[in-house]
């Protein structure tokens, strides 16, 4: 009996002893051509595993493009992901799995700020270009550039600019002065109202109650009806897309619909969600990057390639990572080279037309962007401007 | 001020009749196999799936769906109880926790690999509001109510009266004793498995049309809601759970409204610590077993 | 039960200077051997081994089965970062502060908590992770939430005048190395005093003990608080690895892969809980291979393990041990 059972247990350990051991002898093969191999470091599991999907998503389209007219002088692109699972742990070992098992020279990613900022000392010491497509946590490019991170950079919005379009559109629009926060319990949902409180005074805003809901969660009832008593204009809400629909629906539940509107950030815009509640997201405003019904060429362009590829509309992660492959592709071509110096020296120096205007890098490797600004009017989103607003570095 | 802490109540109440109807199953499977189930919410996630399949690929109507889910559910309980489950009568308490860890992530994982990691919009339900004594509440979740007390009416007549739940009730006082006298206990210990995942699948169902989405990894949250429950409603004590139940709910209702949200998850925990402190088995004594 | 115990002199050849000393040199040389990113997985499990080993004196030697330790992992982490971001001080001032500090806490919350029993102990010490979570979460004048502690400066050491820095994949290695060996000793040298004895006496029975004269529910106490220590240790070590710390770092799943760690390497041994700690990690980090099955498999790999090998990997190192003195 015991024999028995420690003849399989010596195979399973064997077995398993293989498995561990796979990769470290793997890195043999090592691809000699001249392509550009670049990662993809996205949460393709855990809470955020809908933007990672759309984040792959666009990158690999925008790669596969590129590659069928041609590529970059000649050049192919590479894509490789790894899961981040949204954690940093798991980020940093997504990173190092990419750049040391798969010998990428570019790097895009996270999602997650929290995870960006492991990401930054990893490439930093690896000499690998990270540029981040969906982060908008302020400190990723405070730490950068000059101000320290030589190998990071980011083309992306960050919350402090969020926070003052939104705040700004909701006093001076709409009027609003009495505010209720219900955001999600993130690094994203955190600083976004930290910000929004800096800003708020300057238009005579008040915040009267302050609550913020985790991953997962699926009861607002109680806090939507004391924001109700509380007598608030609006509500800010800086929420993950999955969570909208969820909130809207408990609205029109304890009779909140068509009295206070959501503002901030949580894909209001999308069908499915203004489906699930019209009347609760009627008057709703929200700032993104980027949104689906963004009036350029090539941004409808976007928009159709997307659609037909995989049968869905994209989202602001998609179109961000779609972009930021295109930008990566410009630069290599302005560098003429792969090397990964190179090609960083070029990406400072860029100037690149993105479907929402022209893409440069300031001096803390952060590119200057607009934010896009729509309402949602008689169930459609409706665009009402592209704002920018100058970052405030810390001294 | 007034109706505002009873609105609050009734919050509560519908909280705690979905936090009642998975920690029930969850306290039986406790009382037959000393085990802490830590896979007991990934039931409750299968069944919102089922009930989505059978709505979005077979179009089925809501009342078909909660049958469908219900049955998807205790086709998974059955086949993990005889893989499983009926193993680890007598097992130490580590290899409970491991084993249910690791259904844990088989199920949650599986899923996600089946159908995606994103959320899914569960369409469906009867969610239009209607308003009883100034209250505004969706139809869906008075139908939680209701089918929540039947359950427990239901469970009572159950582990009093029928054959099996004599078993049940003996298998839980003490396992050699039944095999003496001819109870087939890993039987027993299937059958109530069974049961208490399906009264998860059904709580899934049931709740998924007032929290639209569904995804593979809401189970795990549902779990840390009902672990406090359980110990709180005195292990493996069925009238002890619902009480408890109700009063998370209540507490979690209160905390959101007048504390802030962010505290909501932590009531449970820190409300079983210091009922722990105060009462070390439990408020409901475990001696009342069924 | 493990190597490290075996100190009765058996018949047959003696190996364990050998293979010591082929583990040394294998240590040692790791770097030369593994690539970057799988020196990086054994970086992990080092860090992670620290926790397991303050967790297998209380599971493995005491008796007592605990999910606590992620939270003690997690005020470790924040110590750790706090005073090398706020203070700047050397890493062995955070490393022992951060020791200090969870080891200090785990007396308040041991002292409710060890009252309890079976499954209401367990779910106590889980309501510590839970709640540890929602302090780093909350508590932003410190803590800064959710946005986390980052730009946590790399290990440096200041002897006098003269300090240097840990920097580089193979730089870390070696100091978590040290400092995992440096334990490893530490809790060997626990278990194999007449302590050590005490809390197997507990676990087996423990109102025999008692009776016998073991203070148990003080010793059940500084167990607790050591383990504590251990984790605390480990999160100092992880807050300056990965060079930022969030409030996930309290969460269940890091207390349940220290328990794995713990169950699956053998409970009540040293060899199989460093054996587990890489394993498990190394599994968690082959098993990327397949992303998409990657979780899936490694809970039939939990399935398996308690099925086939209800007292972990420990039973199957003895054997080897034993094949190899060539004494079966």
């Amino acid at each position: 009996m015991a024999n028995t059972v420690h003849r399989r247990a010596f195979c399973l350990l064997a077995s398993a002893f293989c498995l561990a051991g796979a990769p470290a002898f793997e890195t043999s093969a090592l691809a000699q051509d001249s392509s550009i191999r670049l990662g993809i470091v996205a949460p393709m599991s855990g809470p955020n595993a809908r933007y990672g999907a759309f984040s792959l998503r666009g990158a690999q389209l925008a790669a596969k493009d590129i590659n069928a007219a041609g590529g970059i002088d000649g050049r192919k692109i590479q894509v490789f992901s790894a899961d981040s699972q949204g954690t940093p742990v798991e980020g940093v070992s997504a990173t190092r799995r990419l750049i040391d098992q798969d010998k990428v020279d570019f790097l895009i990613g996270d999602v997650s700020s929290s995870v960006t900022l492991a990401m930054q000392p990893v490439v930093e010491d690896a000499g690998v270009l990270l540029i981040n497509a969906a982060s908008s946590n302020p400190k990723i490019t405070y730490a950068a550039g000059v101000g320290g991170f030589k190998w990071s950079f980011r083309n992306y919005p960050t919350d402090e600019n969020r926070a003052l379009i939104v705040a700004q559109y909701a006093a001076e629009k709409r009027g609003f002065t009495k505010f209720a926060v219900l955001s999600v319990d993130s690094d994203y949902g955190r600083s976004a109202i930290e910000f929004t409180k800096k800003y708020l005074p300057r238009f005579k805003g008040q915040i009267l109650s302050e609550d913020y809901y985790k991953e997962g969660e699926v009861d607002f009832r109680s806090v939507l009806a004391k924001i109700r008593d509380s007598g608030a204009q609006a509500i800010i809400m800086y929420g993950l897309a999955d969570t909208t629909p969820i909130v809207a629906r408990q609205m029109t539940e304890v009779g909140l619909a068509g009295k206070v509107p959501l503002i901030g950030n949580g894909e209001f815009n999308t069908e499915k969600t203004i489906k699930s509640a019209p009347k609760a997201l009627e008057g709703a405003v929200e700032a993104a990057a980027w949104l689906p019904g963004w009036d350029s060429p090539k941004s409808k362009g976007f928009v159709a390639r997307f659609t037909a590829e995989y049968r869905e509309a994209p989202n602001n992660h998609a179109y961000v990572h779609w972009e930021t492959v295109n930008l990566l592709g410009k630069a290599v071509e302005a560098a003429k080279s792969t090397d990964r110096a190179k090609v960083r020296d070029a990406l400072a120096k860029i100037k690149y037309d993105s479907a929402v205007g022209e893409v440069t890098f300031d001096d803390h490797n952060q590119a200057k962007l607009p934010m896009i600004l729509l309402q949602i009017e008689d169930g459609k989103p409706v665009v009402k401007g592209a704002y920018s607003a100058d970052i405030d570095y810390p001294r | 001020m007034l109706f505002q802490i009873s609105e609050q109540i009734v919050n509560g109440i519908v909280t705690g009749a979905v936090y009642a109807l998975v920690a029930v199953g969850m306290t039986m499977i406790f009382g037959v196999l000393r085990a802490i189930n830590f896979a007991h919410g990934e039931y409750y996630m299968v069944g919102t799936f089922g009930a989505w399949v059978a709505i979005e690929y077979f179009d089925l109507p809501y009342p078909v769906a909660i049958v469908a889910g219900v049955i998807a559910t205790a086709f998974v309980a059955l086949v993990i109880g005889q893989f499983v489950m009926r193993r680890m009568v007598g097992a130490p308490a580590e290899a409970g926790v491991l084993a249910t860890l690791g259904i844990a992530l088989i199920l949650q994982n599986s899923v996600i690999l089946l159908f995606g990691g994103g959320y899914k919009f569960f369409e469906g339900g009867y969610i239009e509001p209607v308003t009883i004594l100034g209250v505004s509440l969706a139809e869906q979740r008075l139908l939680i109510i209701a089918v929540a007390v039947l359950v427990f009416f239901g469970l009572e007549l159950l582990v009093t009266y029928s054959r099996m739940g004599k078993a049940m009730r003996a298998v839980s006082q003490n396992v050699e004793c039944c095999a003496v006298v001819g109870i087939d206990v890993r039987k027993v210990v299937v059958r109530t498995f069974v049961l208490g995942a399906a009264l998860a699948g059904l709580s899934g169902v049931l709740t998924a049309p007032v929290n639209v989405s569904v995804y593979g990894g809401m189970g795990e949250l549902i779990t840390f809601k009902t672990l406090p429950i359980i110990i709180m409603g005195g292990l493996g004590n069925v009238r002890g759970t619902f009480f408890a139940a109700m009063i998370l709910g209540i507490a979690e209702s209160l905390v959101a409204t007048y504390v802030g949200l962010q505290f909501r998850d932590t009531v449970g925990f820190a409300t079983l610590m210091l009922v722990l402190m105060w009462r070390p088995h439990g408020l409901f004594s475990a001696q009342a077993r069924y | 039960m493990s190597l490290n115990e075996s100190s009765l002199p058996l018949p047959g050849r003696d190996l364990r200077l050998p293979f010591g000393l082929a583990v040394v040199v294998l240590a040692c040389c790791a770097p030369l051997l593994l690539g970057n990113y799988a020196l990086h997985a054994v970086i992990i499990s080092l860090i992670f081994l620290l926790p397991a080993h303050g967790l297998n004196l209380l599971v493995g030697y005491t008796g007592l089965l605990s999910l606590a330790q992620a939270a003690f992992f997690g005020v470790g982490a924040y110590v750790s970062a706090l005073m090398a971001v706020h203070w700047g001080t050397p890493f062995y001032v955070n490393l022992f502060g951060a020791g200090l500090v969870a080891g200090v806490l785990a007396l308040p919350l041991g002292i409710p908590a060890l009252r309890l029993r079976s499954t209401s102990f367990v779910m106590c010490t889980l309501g510590f992770v839970i709640i540890g979570q929602a302090v780093a979460k909350n508590w932003i004048s410190l803590t800064r939430g959710d946005m986390g502690l980052s730009a946590i400066p790399k290990p440096y050491f200041a002897l006098g005048p003269a300090s240097f820095a840990v920097s580089g994949t193979v730089g870390f290695y070696y100091l978590v190395l040290a400092i995992a060996a440096l334990a490893t000793f530490v809790v060997w040298l626990i278990v194999t005093s007449p302590a050590g004895r005490n809390m197997v006496a507990i676990r087996e029975n423990e109102t025999l003990a008692e009776s016998v004269g073991v203070p148990t529910w003080r010793y059940k106490l500084v167990v607790f608080m050591i383990s504590a220590t251990f984790a605390g240790f480990g999160g100092s070590v992880y807050a300056h690895y990965l060079t930022v710390v969030s409030p996930l770092t309290f969460q269940m799943s890091n207390s349940t892969l220290m328990l794995i760690i713990v169950l699956g390497g053998g409970p009540g041994t040293i060899s199989g809980v460093v054996f587990g700690s890489l394993l498990f990690v190394g599994l968690s980090e082959a098993l990327r291979i397949a992303p998409e099955l990657r979780m899936v498999a490694y809970g039939f790999c939990l399935l398996a393990l308690v099925f086939w090998f209800p007292k972990g990997f420990a039973p199957l190192i003895t054997r080897f041990w034993t094949m190899l003195r060539g004494r079966s």
